[in-house]
This record gives C-alpha cells, structure tokens and sequence, in this order.
C-alpha cells in the first residue's frame, strides 16, 4: 500500500514536471507574443528593447529562462506578469474564493437535482416521466455554456428586467462572501444555475443506469420480497452503493470544472475569478500567470485522482497491480 | 462475447426506438438543409451569399425601403422575406444563409475532428491495451498526460500556437487559415477521453478464449489486434464517435468563443455566435440562432448514440 | 490675487472639513451646470487593471487619466475641453521657461511650497525632476523616447551610470535647465506628459504602481489604495494647496473604481444607480437606446484620433501607389462608420479635426468602386493574395472584414486574420511580422501634428522591432521637411507645414486608408455633473462633482 502511494505521487511530480515544460515550450514557440515589445510601450527605441531584454532575461537560452520562471513561481513566489506587472500568486490568491465559491454552489446544485432526477427516473422507467427527463438531461449537457450564460444575462437583466421576478439578478460582477452574503448568493445565482444545468443531464444518467443495474440484484429482490416499498428499497439498499461511482466522478468532475470550464462562464459575469484570469492570460499570452494557473489546474486534477485511486485500492486491492 | 452477426439484430433494436429514429431523421434534414440546401437557398431566395456584405442595402417591405444597417449600426432583424430571413448581422450579410454555410463548416469540424480522435485512439488503446509493458506505459502516461491539462487550457495554447504561423513540419504544410487546425487541436484533446474505455475494454478481450486460441496457433500481434480485437471494441468505438462528434460540435463553438476557433471569414455556428455575442442588446438573433441550431444538433446526435449504445449491446456500460 | 488666494484657501479647507464627515452640498444649485458641489465619493468601474499607475511607466489613457488627477510636472495642458485644452501652460514651474535664442536651451524656475504627499510629505525640488526624468530610463520606460534629445541622455541609456549632463537642477535657486542637442519645439509638450511628472528622489527604480510608500503625488488627489483586479481608492492629497485655477482643488472628496466591471455591466449599473461612471466608452450596440432612454445622461466626446488601415509599401501588392489609391477610392467610409455604430465622423486626412489649423479637410478619394477595380487592373495585380490583419477587440473585427469583401469585390483575393489586442500592436510593429494591410488607429499622446506626422510617418524613424511607421513610407523629401518642421517653436508656421504634409501624404504618396475620427460616447450617472473632456487626459477628475 505505501509503496503505491509512492509511486503516485513520484508520478505526480513527473507529470507536473512535464506539463510545465510543454506550456513553457507551446509559448516559447509562438511568434508575435514579444513581451519586451509590449513592455517598451509606443515609441520604442531598439537600446529600450534591448535593456528589457537584459533586465527579464528575454536573450537567453530557453532552458536558463525556463529555471528562473520556476524559481519565481515556487521558490521566491514573486512571479511578475508581462502584461501589467502585476504579481500573480496574489492574484490567483485573490480569485480563488471566487472560483471556488462559483464551483462548489454549482456542483451542490448538480449533485442534488442530479441524483433526484436520476433517481426518478429510475423508479419510473420506461415511463413518460423517465423518458421527459431524459430528454430534459441531454438537452442539458447539449446546451453551449457560455451561450447559455450569455442568452441568460441578456433575457434576464435586460430583456425582462423588469419582470419581478427577474429585477433582482445583477448584470454581473461579484460580491466577496464576508462582506455581503445577500449580495454574494445573487451576483452568483445565474452563474451556479449555469453551470449546474449542463452537468445535471450527466449525473442524472449515471445515476439512472446505476440503479437500474443493481436493482436487479439478489438483495434487492430479496428486499422486495419482504414487502418493502420502492422507495425503501430504493433508499436503504441500492441507493448508498450506486453512489460509489458517482462520488468519484463527482470528484474528478469536479476538478474538471474548476480547472476548465470556469474559463468560459466567469468571463460572461465578470466574476474574476482563476478561470477569468487563465481565459485572458491566454488571450495576452500573458505566459507567467498561464504557467501558473496551468499548473495549479493540473495539480489539482492529478491530485484528486490520485486521491481516487487510494480510496479505490483501499477498497479493491487488485487494482493496485493495473 | 462475439458480436459478429450482431449488427442487423441491432438495426432491428434501434429502429424501434422511436426518439433515435426522429434524431436520425433530424440530422438527416439537418445536412441536406446545410450542403446542397445552402446554395439553393442563396442562389434562389436570398439572392446573396453568407460573406457578401451590404451595409448599404436596402431591403423592400411594403411598399417601404428598409436599410440593412442603419446609421447607427443596427442590422435588420428577422422577418418573414427571402432575403434576410433572420436579420442581417452588423456587415449586413444574410444570418440564415450563413446558418446554413455555418453548418457545412461545424458539422465537417465535428465529423473530422472525432473520426481522427477516434481513430488515432482506437489505435493506442489497442497497442497499449494489447501489448501491455512499455508500449503500455509510455501511451498511458502520455495519455494521462494530455488529460491532466484543463482541456480549453490545452486546446487554445496549441490552437493559438498554430494559429499564427500555420505547421511547417517537413513535408507537412498547414497554413494559418486552414480548417485542419482546429481539427487536429480539438481531435487531440479527447484522445486520452475516448482510449482509456477502449484500452479497459481491450484489457478484458484479450483474456477471452478466442484472442488465446489465436495466439496458440501463432497469429502475429497485428493480425490479432485487426482481425480480432478490433472487431469487438468496433461497437464501442462507433457509440463514442457519435457522442464524440456531438462533443467536439460543442467544443468547436467554445474555442471560437475563446478566439481561436474557426478563422473568422468562414463563418461557423461557433464564429457566429462569437461575434454576434457583441450585438446582443440589438440583435440578439445573430446570438440565439446558431445556439439553437447546436443544441438542436447536439441533442439528436447524443440521442442517437444513447439509442445506439442501448440497440448493439444493452447490457454495455462505458465508464 | 491675494483675495483669490484667500478665497481658494478657504474652498480647500472647507471641502478638507467637508470630506471629514459624510457628503454635504453646501450649495443648493440644481442638475445641470450649476455652481459645483463639493464633497461626495464617485463610484467608478473599469475592465480590468491600468496598465500603470506610476507616471514614468503608465501610457493609456486609463492611466493618464488617473495621473492628471494625482500628479504634476514642470507643465501641463489647460484643463479645458476641445482646441483650448491643447495649450500648454505652467505647473509646478512658475511661468513658460525661458527659451535661448539658438532654441537648445530651456530654463525653469519653479514654484515653492509644492509638496509630496503623505508617507514623503517635503517640497519638491529641481533635483526631483532630474532623478524623475533620469529614472525613465532605469524603468525602461515606453517614454524614453521623448527625452533622448537632452544633451547626455543617449550616453546614460546606454551605460546606466552617473547622471544626464544636459539636465541642470539648482535646489537653492529652484532652477531647473535643459539642454538639447538640438532646437526642437516639441520639448514643451514633453515637458507637460504624464513622463515627466515629478517622483521624489530615491524612488526606487521600478514600477511602484502597487508600492504605497513610493506611489505618492502633488496634486489634489492621491492614490491611497491600489489592489490589482480588486479596486483603486483615490482620496485627497492632504498636502495639496492649489496654485493657480489650472490646478484646482476638485470636487470629489473620494472616487472608489472597482476592477473588472464589464462594459455591459457598467451600462446596467449606471442605469440602476450602482455605479457613476465608467472609464471606457459605450458599447456601439447600446447607444441608440442610451441616447433614447436617457438623453441627458449620454455625452459625446471628440477624441483626437484618426482610424486607418495602412499598407506596407515594402510588400506586394502595395508597393504600387496605384493600388494603394485604389483602396482609398473603394472603401465607403459612411458604411465603416457605420460599423463603428455611428460614433464617429468619416475623413481621410492624417490628422484629426482637432487639431486644427494644422487640420484642414480635403476629398481626393471620393467614394468609387469601379474606379478601383480598373486601377486594380491596370496595375496587374488582379488575383493577388492578400491578408487583411486586426484585433479582435469588437467592433474591428467586423471592419477588417468588410476591408477584406472591398478588397475582393475590386479584384484581390483578401482573407482575414486577427489578434488579441493586448499583441496585435507588437505584431504589426515588428518588421518580420508586418502585415500587407492592417486596421491600425491612433490616438494623441500630446495635441501637436508631430505626434502623428513625424512619428508614423517618417522615414527616418522606420526601426525593425516597435516600428510605429507601420506603412514604411520614406520620402526623403517629406521626412526632411518634417525635421525641420519639428524644430520650429510652436505656432501657425508650424502648423501650415503639418497641413501641407497632410495633404501631400495622401495624395501623392497614399500611404493609409483612414477612414474615420472616432468618437468617445461616454453614458454617466444623472448626478455627475462637470465633465469636461480635455483630449490629453481624457474627463478631468477634478473638474467633476456629484449632486443629490
């Protein structure tokens, strides 16, 4: 058991090594990103040019510059941005409690309705109703993200603004948590429900299929045969072990979100958040802040995965030969 | 469990299942309105095509001249005419005839994009799914490798990579402006997607009795792989190229929302979405439009792979 | 002037008392230009962080604006709107310098009693503004450019050491002397930019945007709050006394911007009252209805600006002036301003209406399509492949790609191809990189015709890497005329020459296809009153107040 852990997370720290060497190399490699062009300003003399070539390091070999970003970015955490230099560690500090909060408010809502959906349509399979909210779930997972965000924030703060039951959704930006939990909860609203309806579809499936597929198990018909209610056996028996795979989708699902799907709804709201600041890093070719948000993403996904894989050779010890 | 003899029972399966034949039906319509449909619309009704541009035009509706754009740079919006179907877009170009060429271009960049996901995936996961040991190794690291990346990160430093000189690699030349980038990059991306159920399902066969009946006899690697091996994780691989050509229409239209989707002349449902997202608060049509129409093509092509996953195997489960 | 001294000191104190305790309008005055109000805190929003907010680094109009407001120079521009704002005139110096009659010498006596603000809180001095000036290089500032004419200063670019010899600064006598090369009348507009705004000696040789102790000012306000992609706080300078009406003491007693409000958010926020005013311009798609719904509310300002695309003259098919007239006579430049939603008024001179005298209107390219497709013709270039380039900052996009339908429609055979703004400029300044024709605009660092002519024009300033003669015209002819030009103090003369070249330019030689002066729609709060638009600065923060 130690010694798969190990091995993990040797493997964690290869592959956060690689990735770090690719996105320093895809950047390295595109034309038309000069950083110290862009720092020189409108009237550039080529001695500027030069001079912030000197200062940042720019004239040198690729490997020398690639050790001095690292160094910045984790040894002395006082990476600059090319852009605006700005710091950026304090910057992610700064939009993770936004991410986060975006995030996790969505993914209660997509577990939630997810797993009652999933669940109903289970109890009547085959049914109209499971066959509505099938539908309903793939139009879901079919929808364009940032399109729906976008169309949403049109119809509801402008369109029909003045429809009660809209006038309250703000047109976007957001509120820190500490200083305003009404404000917080609102400046979100639109955002969870975004990024919740696109996932649902998905859970609601999985859990769908999962209980079909055990509900013909030996137990449950034992169960059954007792003369529980569906419900009951629905809830007592077979609910808590079709959870298993949902729980570790949720978790790499998770990391997904946070790592990419953050980058197309927080621009749309102006929330400021990591995925904003990765979505116009990439559009400045902003290479500091990306290599840093890249690898916090990454980390963050290899992380719970690996997390995903202990807890499953916990509990099955042949994986650990796979 | 052989399959072999399987496909017409299949086809009888999905033929029943009412909601797969209407998608089917749908995405039927759906290309015959985008490819053959396109020009016949603008050669007969509209009388323009999708890029030219009439900022100064009128339209005429009773009895009254209607400028295309006005002084202010607000396009005509939807109407019932030949012309200008939906409205015009802030260059005055028609926005229905370019839903249609729209089309060409989006479902050609799912189509292609999947079919070469799929493909180099099927591939990998059979050599590593097969062959085990280092090929193993290095084709599952570099797989999780790729998928370690938060997947828009991924696909918009290579497309931006690409994008501003093309690939000049030896013989192989891609201009900037090409459809092939988006293609490769968004094809990429889902690779380590679509080969770990592959590579798991491979993992199992080559266990079965006949894969060791092949070997007994001396068949060499690739002829067990082909003849074999292939056969089986075919029913598979075809359900993950429907889904996959739904997911990468989705995918297509987010990285031109990033930037660096379709290049903009040619228009996609992506590029129209994403310049048109600027005229919102005047045109929202130009937004809602293309966004409809992908849901719409999104929604038949995961039906229809739902359908089929259930018609050639419903016992499978792919995760 | 006593009394006006007097009654100045008492405004001070009464908005410094007035800013203690909550917002007060002392006086009862209306909406509409009534008498100011002091006191109140201006709630603004802005995209995303300025690029600076250190003087010797900031250069967008973001930046500037907030600068003009906080710091000073031995200069500045008179804080008024249209032609009267591009005066120059005195600031911390006490009057115009003295000029020597060769014109390579400029001396300056400043004023006493201007202080720094709080944690230097002392006076500045000569010396101040000779470590400022200085420290432009050390900063690798995108300004240094202005100040290479000083006498020594070339020298310390390049070797970083000692000091500049031309910059003479006499602390006892409060003297400060400039020596130059070489005459050139443009030094006072040099003198009046954000550049050589003055920092206190020892300010540390980098960008002290987010260093509070070193992010000080003189003028009336000052930064007290800097939080990248979170807020900006600007309160009052407490050490601020105002020495002439050129620099008041300003209304506000606060303004709060908050980072990262989107464009569209800050139309709704206006509207519903969240939010006063917001540093950049109405999206075109909301202006209609802006102008319908709240007429009073919508301002329109004129920038000095002038937007063009320009053709390289060192590559196919532009290198013929034939093709390069044909673009002019095949463009509409009604359906360009069009796609800019209206805001802004079609020309196809090089400078703009502004800067009048230096501007005077002329039409050698009327609209004419079927004149540009013969010239495309005779000029046998028909079929060429040409790459139209832009930015994907909304609405150019749309304009590149109805350049690229002209060009197809008179016989080219055009694509498009655009670029994040935040690297398109880079891209189309570097020589390897440079386009065959490319949407480019340009916006005024200082209100003189040699901003635009001799910087985007000259042949001699053509460099390989940050070229902003981006068409790569060279005429010795017209570049010697625009030598000369320069070193002509600053008056009509000047001017005339600034015209001619104007009209010269795109006559004989086509260079550009501008097409359009844009325009600044700016949509505010009903309360904000006292927006006065100088093209430098953009609307001058101390002019503004907020009634009830």
């Amino acid at each position: 058991m130690g010694r798969f852990i190990l091995r993990r997370l040797v493997g964690l720290v290869v592959v956060m090594f690689a990735i770090s060497v690719i996105v320093f190399f895809i950047f390295n490699v595109i034309p038309g990103g000069n950083p110290a062009l862009r720092m020189a300003g409108r009237h550039p003399t080529q001695e500027n040019i030069e001079q912030i070539n000197k200062d940042w390091g720019f004239n040198q070999p690729l490997y020398v510059q690639y050790v001095k970003m690292m160094d910045r970015l984790f040894v002395k955490r006082d990476l600059i941005s090319y852009q605006d230099q700005t710091q950026v560690i304090p910057t992610i500090i700064a939009g993770a409690p936004r991410t986060l909060s975006l995030a996790i408010g969505a993914a209660i809502l997509w577990l939630v309705f997810g797993v009652t959906i999933g669940v109903m349509s289970a109890i009547h399979q085959g049914r109209f109703l499971d066959r509505v909210l099938t539908v309903l779930a793939l139009v879901g997972v079919s929808i364009p993200i940032f399109w729906l965000g976008a169309v949403l924030l049109y119809l509801l703060t402008y369109k029909y603004r003045t429809v009660p039951l809209f006038s309250w959704i703000p047109p976007g930006g957001y509120v820190p948590l500490s200083s305003d939990p009404a404000g917080w909860a609102t400046h979100l609203f639109l955002p969870w429900i975004v990024l919740a309806v696109v996932s649902i579809g998905f859970y609601a499936r999985v859990v769908r299929s999962s209980l079909i597929d055990t509900r013909s198990l030996d137990y449950v018909r034992t169960a059954r045969a007792k003369g529980l209610s569906e419900w009951r056996v629905l809830t007592r028996h077979t609910l808590r072990n079709c959870l298993i795979p949902v729980v570790t989708l949720f978790g790499l699902d998770f990391a997904a979100a946070v790592g990419g799907t953050v980058i197309l709804i927080e621009p749309i709201f102006g929330l400021e958040g990591v995925g904003q600041y990765a979505q116009e890093s990439v559009a400045h070719l902003d290479l500091p802040p990306l290599m840093a948000l890249t690898l916090y993403g990454a980390f963050f996904v290899v992380v719970v995965n690996a997390v995903v894989d202990v807890a499953y050779a916990y509990l099955d010890p042949r994986i650990t030969d796979m | 469990m052989e399959q072999r003899g399987g496909w017409s029972l299949a086809w009888r399966r999905l033929r029943r299942n009412r909601a797969a034949m209407v998608s089917a039906i749908g995405l039927a319509l759906l290309v015959f309105a985008c490819f053959p449909g396109a020009t016949l619309w603008a050669n007969y009704v509209a009388h323009h095509g999708p890029n030219d541009q009439n900022i100064n035009g009128y339209v005429h509706e009773g009895g009254k001249k209607i400028p295309v754009v006005a002084l202010d740079g607000t396009p005509i919006g939807p109407g019932l005419r030949g012309p200008y179907l939906l409205g015009a877009d802030a260059n005055g170009r028609d926005l229905f005839v370019r839903l249609l060429y729209g089309g060409r271009i989006s479902l050609f960049v799912g189509f292609a994009s999947a079919v070469l996901c799929v493909g180099v995936a099927l591939i990998l996961a059979l050599i590593a799914g097969y062959r085990r040991g280092a090929a193993d190794a290095v084709i599952s690291r570099g797989l999780d490798l790729i998928w370690a990346f938060p997947v828009y990160l991924l696909a918009v430093a290579l497309a931006t990579s690409f994008a501003v000189g093309g690939i000049a690699m030896g013989p192989i030349h891609v201009s900037s402006q090409s459809l092939a980038i988006p293609i490769l990059v968004i094809a990429v991306v889902y690779i380590p997607y679509v080969a770990r159920p592959i590579r798991g399902q491979v993992l199992t066969l080559r266990q079965s009795e006949f894969v060791e009946a092949a070997e007994a006899m001396g068949a060499s690697s690739l002829r067990i792989m082909v003849s074999d091996l292939l056969p089986n994780v075919a029913t598979m691989a075809l359900v993950l190229l429907t889904l996959i050509v739904a997911n990468n229409i989705l995918t297509e239209a987010a990285l031109s929302f990033l930037g660096v989707g379709v290049p903009i002349l040619t228009p996609s449902w992506g590029n129209i979405i994403e310049q048109g997202s600027a005229q919102i608060y005047t045109a929202p049509a130009l937004t809602i439009a293309p966004g409809i129409a992908i849901i719409l093509t999104v929604v038949s092509l995961n039906v229809l792979g739902d359908a089929l996953r259930d018609a050639l195997d419903p016992h499978a489960r792919l995760r | 002037m006593t009394r006006i001294w007097q009654m100045l000191l008492l405004l001070a104190a009464l908005a410094f008392a007035a800013g203690c305790g909550s917002s007060s309008s002392t006086s009862g005055g209306g909406s509409g230009g009534g008498t100011p109000v002091n006191g109140g805190t201006l709630r603004a929003g802005i995209p995303d962080n300025p690029d600076h907010l250190d003087p010797a680094l900031s250069y967008t109009n973001e930046g500037w604006e907030i600068l003009e407001a906080t710091n000073n120079g031995l200069l500045t521009y008179k804080k008024a709107a249209g032609g009267a704002g591009a005066q120059v005139v005195p600031d911390i110096a006490k009057a115009m310098p003295t000029v020597s009659s060769d014109g390579r010498t400029y001396t300056f006596h400043l004023r006493s009693g201007v202080m720094f603000s709080p944690p230097v809180s002392r006076e500045v001095k000569p010396s101040d503004f000779k470590y400022s000036i200085e420290r432009l290089f050390q900063v690798d500032s995108g300004g240094v450019g202005f100040y290479t004419g000083i006498a020594g200063a070339q020298q310390y670019a390049q070797t970083r050491k000692g000091d500049i010899s031309g910059i003479v600064a006499d602390d006892k006598t409060m003297t400060l002397t400039f020596h130059l090369t070489q005459p050139d009348g443009t030094f006072l507009d040099y003198m009046a930019i954000p550049f050589a705004f003055v920092m206190p000696k020892g300010t540390p040789e980098k960008d002290v945007s987010t260093i509070s102790q070193w992010r000080v000012a003189t003028g009336p306000y000052m930064i007290s709050k800097y939080t990248p992609k979170q807020q900006i706080v600007i309160t009052r300078n407490p050490n601020f006394k105002s020495w002439t009406t050129d620099t008041p003491n300003g209304h506000l007693n606060e303004i709060d911007v908050s980072i990262g409000v989107t464009p569209d958010q800050s139309v709704t926020e206006i509207a519903d009252g969240q939010l006063d005013w917001y540093f950049e311009s109405v999206p075109p798609d909301r202006l209609t209805q802006l102008k319908a719904q709240y007429p009073s509310q919508v301002h329109l300002f004129t920038r000095n600006n002038i937007t063009y695309f320009t053709m390289n003259s060192k590559k196919y098919p532009f290198n013929k002036l034939a093709v390069r007239q044909a673009v002019n006579y095949a463009i509409d430049r009604r359906a360009l301003v069009k796609i800019f939603g209206g805001q802004g008024t079609p020309s196809e001179n090089i400078l703009p209406p502004g800067f009048a005298p230096a501007y005077v209107a002329h039409n050698f390219y009327p609209y004419n399509l079927a004149k540009a497709k013969q010239m495309i013709q005779q000029a046998g270039v028909e079929g060429a492949n040409v790459t139209v380039w832009g930015h994907n900052t909304d609405p150019t996009p749309q304009a590149v790609q109805y350049m690229a339908g002209v060009l197809n429609s008179i016989g080219l055979h055009a694509s498009v191809k655009t670029e994040d703004e935040s690297v398109y400029w880079d891209t189309i300044a570097t020589q390897k990189g440079d386009p065959q024709i490319a949407f480019n605009d340009w916006n005024q660092d200082f209100p003189e015709g040699q901003d635009f002519i001799d910087v985007l024009l000259n042949g001699e300033k053509i460099t390989s890497v940050g070229n902003n003669n981006t068409s790569n015209t060279d005429i010795p002819a017209y570049n010697k005329m625009i030598d000369q030009a320069r070193e002509m103090p600053l008056g009509p003369k000047r001017d005339a020459i600034w015209a001619k070249l104007d009209a010269d330019y795109m006559k004989n030689v086509a260079p550009w296809a501008p097409f359009m002066n844009r325009q600044w729609p700016k949509f505010v709060s009903p309360h904000l009153q006292g927006l006065v638009f100088n093209g430098n600065y953009f609307e001058l923060f101390p002019s503004m107040y907020l009634t009830k």
